[in-house]
């Protein structure tokens, strides 16, 4: 009995097994999936695969050989829908697609413009689309063009890509969102999602190289516009994003023109609902600290005025981007990108279930109060400037 | 038990063939000495090493005594200078009345004129052919139903050496060797103390290997010598020739790969064993002691541990617990990352190894079975070579076979590591018998692996833990001190405390 269970647990063991093997050396490396929507609503899928044979460096085995060419393809794939679009490439490919380490998602500015729940389904229903992938828009060309671009210190764009999107925390110049965050903002009624954006450069008609800069604000799964660079800041300083970055002011203490760079070291912010009656504001409080990396005008850093002074533009600066930002994304695309319902419904639920019919019409009114408070910490090795005689 | 079974079955229709019994009685001396002669050399017919050596004693030559020894097995210089020179020669000059030494001249010789060391008297002819059989010389004198026995024991032997198999870098240098006398002073030039005990028994019908189990009376648990006194009693063989026999006949689970016995060649071992409460079996022949009861954990130490201070040991045990798991599922890890889970590698090692695997013919788990069975083979041959070869077998082994194989596309570079890393884990195992039992088990986990993924470890290892849990070391969990939770027991396992944590431990780790 005994050994005809045993006999009966090893043959299981080989009946059942196997099913999803697949050798590492028989797949197709995706690195960039990016997904758009033509003109007769069909779906279109453009991946970039790997040649890992010509990505080996110079000693490696395999059969790499002298003259390693370009270590990418990119392949497109059309159909009714993601899903179709998807298997299609079946019909061209040698290999499967192998998504797992495929960490950007690109979306095509017409997709992101007409919605982008279908993709969105056909990537959280795929267990191979890691949940932690950047959802970024691509604006300033096709996603064809960022999958064929020339300028590119890593073996091939999608490196260069993902480094810039990981760089990006240095710089906060644009804003990082990835498909759980997006699904979670999607899911809150308070929030409406924000998405990175790629904007590619062309030079002569060309794509050239792509910055990873700005941002494009979502109402629910539609895109309703891009914010520049100095917007996403202004949201990013309100969302209490800023970690590290730099901060250039275009006059001095004195009025004068000239130009003195600055980097955040350390930013917090707050934002405080306040409701009388029916009427409801926001304060939106920022500190932070600040060193001073480059100036050109000789202040002398050891007199208090001066500090105080370039302080003071500091916060003047802080204020104009963050009032850029509301600018845009109150008035301009009503969104509220910001969460400023969000903020109420923590703090006044009632008043919240109260105005969260009609919040669409009062937002765009909201006043929103900005206070930002700078301290210079240090002006680098320098506290009296160099003095040429 | 099923083997034992067996065994014992074998064994027992083997001697019904011969015809021998237990149950006859030996016969006892006799008083005629041509009788007693008789006897032995009928039963030792045809044994050319065996020596009579006939002589006579007394002032008129009137007493007639036989020495009878095998050749080879006896230092002959005891024999000449304690026995026969003192009998013929020195005892002339001794003058005792002459009237009773012819009363008792037995007595006289026994007592005043052998000067050598031990001897003992039997009367029982049979016992008295196993003494001499084992280097033992029978001293027959006609007239009197008594043999004096003489120890004279002196064969050649090999010299206390270094222990091959656990070399340490600090701590004492010697090893066990043939000899069980040898070896039990060996232990007992270590710990000094009157409880200390050596109690000896004879296991094998036709070898009769002398073997000695080692243990102080007042720690050891009494049960667990009984169960082991009994468990050796029963042992039915003709022959034991190493201590493996005795470890595979009395240990608890003949299916387990794990050793439930450590073998140590190392008396310092031994001792701290015994001084632990523990029991060590030493066997004639063998150079290896086994340790009993014996957990887990115990595999994983060394001597050194506790000479070195307890910061650097303590790494080192966490270092050989995961060397343990690397030779464990190196391989197979490799295999179910590389055929079912390409996700959960690093994007760029996940590439690098896709380009490296390229060419590779094989799917992953037939390329690890290629390199882990040639690696067996070279450690094999490794073995069986003389040592003046042995090291070409590196050359062909780490440079033809590990470079080639790469070269041409059969394995991948990094399968090579692989292998190689699991290899120089298992040897971190201080324990070679645990060693070889973790290498046997490392090929269950790559078919796992290879069959069912990660999935197929996880099983392994829960089959794995279910086991080990299960089995017990005579009456002690295998797992302790992991299974009962004393956190003072745990101070000697994964790490090594400070020594005067150890005051207070109780139990065996």
């Amino acid at each position: 009995m005994k050994k005809v269970l045993i006999l009966f647990v090893v043959l299981s063991l080989f009946l059942t097994g196997c099913w999803d093997k697949r050798e590492i050396n028989e797949l197709a490396f995706v690195q960039g999936i990016g997904m758009d929507i033509d003109k007769d609503k069909m779906c279109n899928i453009t991946v970039q695969v790997l040649k890992p044979a010509n990505l080996a460096t110079s000693s490696g085995g395999g059969g790499g050989g002298a003259a390693a060419g370009k270590p990418y393809e990119v392949y497109s794939s059309r159909g009714v829908d993601f899903a179709k679009a998807f298997s299609n490439f079946n019909t061209e490919l040698s290999r499967t697609l192998f998504l797992q380490h495929n960490e950007i998602i690109f979306i095509g500015e017409n997709l992101a413009r007409s919605g982008i729940y279908s993709m969105l389904d056909f990537v959280t229903r795929n267990p191979e689309f890691r949940r932690t992938s950047y959802l970024v828009v691509v604006s300033g060309g096709t996603i064809d063009d960022l999958m064929k671009l020339s300028k590119s210190v890593e073996k091939y764009p999608y490196r260069e890509i993902l480094g810039m999107i990981q760089n990006q925390k240095n710089t906060s110049s644009a804003y990082v969102c990835d498909i759980n965050h997006f699904v979670e903002t999607l899911e809150t009624e308070e929030v409406q999602p924000i998405v990175g954006r790629l904007e590619i450069v062309k030079k002569d008609g060309k794509p050239q190289h792509a910055r990873f800069v700005g941002a494009a604000a979502f109402k629910y799964d539609k895109m309703v516009g891009l914010l520049t660079e100095q917007e996403t800041k202004g949201i990013m300083w309100m969302d209490n994003l800023i970690k590290n970055t730099s901060l250039v002011v275009d006059k001095g203490p004195k009025g004068d023109k000239t130009h003195i760079s600055f980097t955040i070291i350390k930013a917090n912010s707050s934002i405080t609902p306040k409701v009388n009656g029916e009427d409801v504001s926001f304060d939106v409080k920022i500190n932070f600290d600040s060193n001073m990396i480059e100036e050109n005008s000789k202040y002398n850093l050891t007199d208090l005025k001066m500090i105080k002074g370039l302080e003071d533009l500091q916060q003047e600066k802080v204020k104009s981007e963050v009032l850029d930002a509301l600018n845009a994304v109150q008035k301009k695309y009503k969104v509220d990108s910001v969460g400023f319902g969000q903020k109420l419904q923590e703090k006044y639920p009632k008043v919240w279930a109260k105005l969260k019919d009609r919040w669409d019409e009062i937002y765009p009114n909201v006043k929103v109060n900005v206070s930002v408070k700078a301290t210079l910490k240090r002006s680098g090795l320098t506290s009296k400037p160099i003095e040429p005689r | 038990m099923f083997l034992l079974g067996l065994f014992n079955k074998l064994f027992k229709n083997k001697n019904n063939g011969n015809g021998e019994s237990k149950d006859v009685e030996s016969p006892k001396v006799k008083e005629d000495i041509e009788e007693n002669i008789k006897y032995i050399k009928d039963m030792l017919k045809d044994s050319d090493d065996i020596i009579y050596r006939e002589f006579w004693v007394g002032e008129e030559f009137q007493h007639k005594l036989e020495l009878v020894f095998v050749d080879g097995l006896v230092d002959k210089g005891i024999i000449n200078e304690h026995v026969m020179h003192s009998l013929m020669l020195d005892s002339r000059q001794a003058k005792p009345s002459i009237d009773e030494i012819k009363k008792n001249i037995y007595e006289v010789i026994k007592k005043a004129a052998i000067t050598g060391g031990d001897i003992k008297e039997i009367d029982d002819l049979d016992k008295c052919i196993t003494s001499i059989l084992s280097g033992d010389t029978a001293l027959f004198l006609d007239g009197h139903p008594k043999v004096v026995i003489i120890s004279s024991k002196g064969w050649q032997m090999r010299s206390v050496a270094p222990p091959e198999t656990e070399m340490v870098v600090r701590g004492a240098r010697e090893g066990f060797t043939e000899t069980l006398r040898v070896n039990t002073a060996l232990v007992r030039r270590w710990i000094r103390d009157p409880k200390f005990k050596i109690k000896q028994m004879q296991i094998g019908k036709r070898s009769k290997t002398d073997i000695a189990l080692l243990y102080i009376d007042d720690i050891v648990n009494k049960d667990l010598l009984s169960l082991i006194q009994e468990r050796l009693k029963q042992i039915d063989i003709d022959c034991i020739l190493e201590s493996g026999y005795i470890e595979q006949l009395i240990e608890e689970d003949w299916h387990s790969p794990f050793p439930q016995m450590l073998n140590t060649e190392r008396p310092d071992k031994v001792a701290a064993s015994v001084l632990e409460g523990r029991i060590a079996i030493l066997i004639d022949n063998s150079p290896f002691a086994l340790i009993i009861p014996t957990t887990l954990a115990t595999l994983f130490q060394s001597p050194e541990d506790y000479f070195e201070r307890w910061m650097i040991s303590s790494l080192l045990r966490i270092l050989r617990f995961t060397a343990a798991i690397i030779a464990l599922v190196g391989p197979s890890i490799y295999i179910a990352f590389t055929s079912y889970h390409p996700g959960m590698i690093p994007t760029k090692l996940a590439l690098y190894i896709a380009s490296t695997r390229q060419g590779v013919p094989f799917p992953a788990f037939m390329e690890a079975l290629i390199m882990e069975a040639t690696f067996e083979l070279l450690r094999e041959a490794g073995i069986r070579l003389p040592v003046p070869i042995g090291q070409t077998i590196g050359i062909v082994g780490g440079l033809i076979i590990g470079q080639a194989a790469v070269m041409a596309g059969i394995v991948s570079p990094l399968m090579v590591i692989v292998v190689a890393v699991t290899a120089v884990s298992s040897f971190s195992i201080p324990s070679y018998s645990a060693a070889i039992a973790f290498r046997l088990l490392r090929f269950a986990f790559m078919i796992l692996a290879a069959v069912l993924g990660l999935y197929g470890i996880m099983l392994g290892f829960i089959l794995m833990l279910t086991h080990l849990v299960v089995l017990k070391s005579f009456g002690l969990p295998y797992l302790s001190p992991f299974v009962e939770i004393n956190l003072s027991d745990l101070a000697d396992t994964i790490i090594r405390a400070p020594l005067m944590v150890f005051k207070k431990k109780t139990t065996y780790t």
